[in-house]
């Protein structure tokens, strides 16, 4: 069996304490398995805080991780040498929130998506300008655009030419973080497509992470929720949206208001109480017990682990049979 | 205006609004001829993408439009009979907090860092109602425990840092509602939040509204949000009112090539979308509008009449709908095709 395109195991992310004040330590990620299969989009849910964003960096390798392996095609991106690091970056891209912080404002287009191939070779110098056009007219954008530069373009516009950076080495994975969060409605659409697309016609994988569970639904074929640093439940996306297990993942599908008023008025809601509390300070044992309706001692004093409870995937909780019930 | 919508009077009435804003680019067409009523107790979702001119028209309703740049170039805001355009400063004092309170996106920036928020809440009645300063941190801790903050009396003399943010916007609801307006304008009130915080900030927007008869302008960019609780819907599209209605029937049948549009762009949570259709193109600059409808660079409809005559809102449907677009009875089959 070839092993996964990427498989995270017991990653950890903790930040030491800022400023002289001290404070505690921030446990962000707090031991996470995760896998991606080649052509596969495994979609990340989380509020914030939850660390989801975390595990894309540490990933990327643009933060130290604390502990974990993360093996790409079966080595490990945490020990492996600088030579083999940098021709898997060519394999591994990332998309961010915010394409204007994520683009060079003194650049142009032309330069910003001709860089990768400057760096890391592959389009020789004369085929440059033919190939970033062809880039420019995959992402929707046209060979006109090329001379000019990032703040001349509207926020979807320069997604598309974060998109068009991110494919220029035809990477296996390209890690989304938050895309289309701080898009309009109706260019979201677009951007989701897009990336559709690109997916059907290059096999490509995405490590999708994403606040909204709808767009999440939409574009993934696996999910994972994440709360407070770790992963309480995940599965195919049909699992997790038809039969979500885990009481977080419940409350979190219950919260997101559906646009139709005559399914609305049919809904009930769990309205979780109280806030998340800080990373800084976990609770012991279940992590979301203190804001859980189903919680008991032991959810105090031991720490579920990711099982099957009989659902078909897997969900940490301890009481994960009654609320499938629920 | 078509066939009434109720037999009572409305409480607010905003006929042919137009707000500009001179910057060094040109003139910024924020909102243009924008006419609405709101009646007691309803909640009207003013929806639309950014720049869309949704918050400046909010910001109208409080006097809170920054003059220069802005300027109100025509039209009237009318609060139970009395005009709000043109209203001197000492007059809104009387309005404002009184007959309508505003609660905004990032509550932080709306709060003083530096005084306890019982201090901050007790504020409205020291200034609106000659009470001393105990008994208005009495009735500050009185309005945070309704607004659901836990340990009310002690929290009170805490500061907002110590405050999350779903916490913090309870803190705003508390402050808009001291005064007990008529009015309340919520502009995108949950958008900074997460989503389990949103639906508690939004199920108590809905009980004190229940309890109190309230009117609601929720000023949003959501679908599902505006679905969930508005009674009426009223959609801009670069500065201008493109399609309203009662939310039932926008939301069964959308009348205008954008709001179709937006229908299509989302994606659904109970159930499966196939493929997204997204309206191509981008919203126009606010400083350069096209010539004709507003939306015709980015409507499959759009013919010579659409690129030069600009459509106004008309009756669609049944009388509680208005739609500004000449292709309105385009049959649906027709639609959403790029």
């Amino acid at each position: 069996m070839t092993p996964p395109l990427l498989d995270v195991q017991g990653l950890v992310k903790h930040y030491p304490p800022e400023g002289f004040l001290g404070g505690g330590t921030v446990q962000a990620v707090s031991g996470i398995d995760l896998t991606i299969e080649a052509g596969q989009t495994h979609g990340l849910v989380g509020e914030s805080g939850c660390g989801k964003s975390t595990v894309a960096r540490t990933v990327m390798r643009l933060e130290k991780p604390t502990g974990g392996r993360a093996l790409f095609e079966g080595d490990d991106l945490f020990t492996m040498n600088r030579r083999r690091m940098r021709s898997v970056r060519r394999d591994m891209q990332i998309i961010f929130q915010d394409p204007f912080a994520s683009l060079n404002p003194r650049m142009t287009v032309r330069s910003i998506i001709e860089e990768p191939w400057k760096i890391h070779g592959g389009v020789g110098a004369s085929e440059r300008s033919d190939a970033g056009d062809e880039l420019l007219r995959k992402v929707g954008l046209s060979p006109e655009h090329a001379n000019r530069y990032p703040h001349q373009f509207s926020g979807g516009q320069r997604q598309r030419i974060g998109i068009a950076r991110a494919l220029a080495l035809n990477p296996k994975l390209i890690v989304c973080d938050e895309p289309v969060s701080a898009l309009d409605v109706s260019i979201q659409a677009q951007i989701v497509n897009l990336l559709q697309e690109i997916q059907e016609e290059r096999g490509l994988s995405y490590l999708f992470i994403a606040h909204d569970l709808a767009v999440v639904r939409h574009i993934s074929d696996v999910v994972s929720v994440m709360y407070l640093g770790k992963i309480v439940e995940t599965g195919t996306r049909d699992e997790i949206y038809g039969s979500p297990a885990h009481p977080y993942t419940k409350a979190l599908l219950s919260a997101v208001p559906e646009p139709d008023p005559i399914i609305e008025a049919s809904r009930s809601r769990t309205v979780l109480e109280g806030d998340v509390p800080s990373p800084v300070d976990p609770p012991s044992g279940c992590r979301f017990r203190t804001r859980c309706a189903h919680a008991t001692e032991v959810c105090a004093t031991e720490e579920p682990v990711l099982s099957d409870p009989g659902v078909g995937h897997m969900v940490a909780c301890h009481h994960a049979e009654v609320a499938v019930s629920l | 205006m078509s066939a009434p919508l109720r037999e009572d009077n409305p409480l607010l009435t905003v006929r042919d609004l137009t707000v500009r804003f001179d910057t060094e680019d040109g003139i910024v067409n924020a909102v243009s001829d924008l006419s609405y009523d709101l009646f007691a107790g309803e909640t009207l979702a003013i929806m639309g993408e950014s720049g869309s001119g949704k918050s400046v028209s909010a910001q109208a309703l409080m006097g809170l439009v920054p003059m220069p740049p802005g300027r109100i170039e025509k039209g009237s805001i009318s609060f139970v009979g009395q005009e709000l355009v043109g209203l001197e400063e000492n007059d809104w004092t009387n309005l404002r907090g009184e007959e309508i309170a505003m609660i905004f996106q990032d509550p932080l920036t709306s709060l003083n860092p530096v005084f306890p928020v019982g201090w901050q809440i007790g504020e409205t009645f020291r200034l609106h109602r000659t009470i001393g300063r105990r008994e208005a941190m009495r009735k500050a801790a009185e309005l945070m425990d309704r607004v659901g903050i836990p340990n009310a009396g002690k929290r009170a003399r805490q500061f907002p840092h110590q405050f999350s943010g779903g916490m913090r916007q309870r803190l705003m609801i508390a402050m808009a509602l001291a005064l007990e307006p008529k009015i309340l304008i919520a502009d995108e009130p949950t958008t900074a939040l997460d989503v389990t915080v949103q639906a508690q900030i939004m199920d108590l927007l809905a009980d004190l509204q229940r309890d109190t008869g309230m009117a609601l302008i929720l000023i949003t960019h959501d679908l599902g949000v505006v679905a969930s609780v508005a009674d009426r819907v009223l959609v801009m599209y670069a500065g201008r009112a493109v399609e309203t209605g009662r939310a039932g029937d926008f939301y069964a049948r959308p009348g205008h090539p954008y709001a179709q549009g937006l229908m299509g762009s989302v994606p659904r949570l109970l159930s499966d979308t196939d493929r997204l259709l997204p309206i191509p193109g981008h919203p126009p600059s606010v400083v350069q509008l096209p010539t004709g409808c507003s939306f015709h660079p980015r409507c499959a409809l759009a013919d010579d009449h659409c690129r030069t005559s600009r459509p106004d809102l008309t009756v669609y449907g049944d009388g509680s709908r208005q739609v500004a677009c000449f292709k309105a009875e385009t049959p649906a089959a027709l639609r959403n095709q790029p």
